[in-house]
């Protein structure tokens, strides 16, 4: 196997690597900032649920929660395992997981923002609403964008835990390539390609963090 | 009457803020709250703009009332969509400005009267940009409020409470986040919104211009109004110890 041949096969492990991650940002983002509102929820109940549902996605492994989701309907009603419902439950668990995180982040950017910026909107007659929307969440977005940075570029090298459930993502590929031809380069070109990946997304989120740095 | 408020009583926790305070203000009725720190006057003014709720008493703008003490004796308010009628009566000049960094100068004054008042876009800028003219800031249409000095920041949050067109104004301390220079640009713009009859109520420590601008100064201390009337018996002949030790206090 020429080294050409290696470098093709890792980067169709790449672009398995890819689809977690591009999926799991597309979900984790919008759902974090729900499940942050739940957990500033002025209703407790609501509040403690979303405080119990964080500190479980926090205190436990990432992989253990891939094979919950993976194997609890077929645990709990008997469902068939399909290659797809694999795939699905790695797209779960990595928003589910990432969401938890965004939202405690957001909490941070939100309760960041000096109490005067909702007073005056709530005296400009502001609704509740339009508060959030106008003055609040684009405020917490250029807050929150050097911590959400740092998520993203974990989430890159997370994706190596989809493994668990047996999805050909990069690292998978680079361990089985590894082990048949008794070689540790192809592990090293992997750290290359996920060290590459990185960069190029630490130059998007820099890019965004300028392109909201006209106002301080 | 523009406002009334009547037997305002407010405590946190333990510590009465306001026992028992009536004010009015008539239209056209420049009036300055002066006292010491922790005498209740900024709570007071951030009970007449809800956003400290009394704990009993009655608030009414344009002699309707918007809160009141029902008859268990606990404060009740008009329902959220009443109450933002009523904001549109008043605006409110904060200490630390608040203008919304996110926004432009122009979207700062546009904003709120587009979005909360639902008034034409159009019409909306073209007073937004004569208010600017007469705040002295007509070049500054596109800056961002953190390119702006403290005293243009101030004047920019005057005219975005003006762009509300309220009915009165209350100004919490307008200069205390200021230095000595930047103060007088923020007055002189006060004096002549008094001059024009705009109904205002400044919280101030500036002695002089509370003199020069009120028709009528109130002396607060430890949450009851300790003596009010025309500026020139307050500030120059207090009737009460208590104002006099103050106003001691304070020339030195």
């Amino acid at each position: 196997m020429t080294f050409w041949t290696i470098c093709a096969q890792l980067l169709q492990g790449l672009g398995s690597s890819l689809m977690i991650f591009v999926l799991t940002l597309l979900f984790s983002l919008p759902l974090g900032l729900l499940v942050c509102l739940g957990r500033m929820s002025k209703a407790a109940p609501l509040r403690g649920v979303m405080r119990f549902f964080i500190s479980i996605l926090r205190g436990t492994p990432l992989m253990l929660q891939l094979l919950v989701v993976c194997y609890a309907p077929y645990y709990v009603f008997g469902c068939r395992l399909t290659t797809d419902w694999r795939f699905m439950a790695i797209i779960i668990g990595f928003v589910v997981n990432y969401a938890a995180y965004f939202a405690e982040i957001f909490r941070a950017g939100i309760e960041s923002i000096p109490a005067g910026q909702r007073e005056a909107a709530e005296v400009l007659g502001y609704t509740r609403n339009q508060t959030f929307r106008k003055i609040i969440l684009p405020q917490m977005v250029k807050r929150v964008v050097p911590p959400v940075t740092n998520e993203v570029i974990t989430l890159v090298k997370d994706t190596s835990l989809a493994f668990v459930l047996a999805y050909s993502e990069m690292f998978t590929v680079a361990k089985q390539i590894a082990a048949a031809q008794t070689n540790v380069a192809p592990l090293f070109v992997a750290g290359l390609f996920y060290f590459i990946f990185n960069g190029v997304v630490a130059w998007g989120m820099e890019r965004i963090e300028k392109g909201l740095a006209y106002y301080s | 009457m523009i406002l009334e408020m009547n037997n305002i009583k407010k405590s946190f926790g333990e510590l009465d803020v306001l026992k028992d305070i009536s004010l009015y203000v008539d239209k056209g009725e420049v009036v300055s709250i002066i006292g010491p720190s922790g005498s209740g006057k900024s709570t007071l003014l951030r009970c007449a703009t809800f956003l400290e709720t009394i704990d009993s008493g009655e608030i009414k703008y344009m002699d309707r009332a918007a809160a009141w003490t029902d008859e268990s004796g606990a404060a009740a308010y008009l329902p959220p969509a009443e109450l933002r009628k009523v904001k549109s009566c008043y605006g409110l000049v904060f200490q630390q400005f608040n203008l919304f960094p996110h926004y432009s100068v122009m979207k700062n004054l546009v904003d709120a009267p587009v979005s909360v008042q639902r008034r034409d876009r159009g019409e909306a800028a073209e007073e937004a940009k004569a208010l600017l003219i007469k705040m002295g800031l007509a070049d500054k249409a596109d800056a961002y409020p953190c390119q702006l000095s403290g005293g243009q920041q101030q004047r920019v949050a005057i005219a975005r409470a003006l762009a509300m067109n309220p009915e009165i104004l209350f100004f919490d301390e307008p200069t205390s986040a200021l230095d000595p220079e930047l103060t007088g640009e923020v007055l002189k713009v006060i004096r002549q919104l008094a001059d024009e009859n705009m109904t205002m109520v400044i919280v101030t420590h500036e002695m002089a211009f509370a003199r020069a601008v009120s028709d009528r100064v109130i002396f607060m201390d430890g949450g009851v109004i300790v003596e009010q009337g025309d500026p020139e018996s307050v500030l120059g002949d207090p009737a009460e110890d208590r104002t006099k030790q103050f106003l001691r206090n304070y020339q030195r």
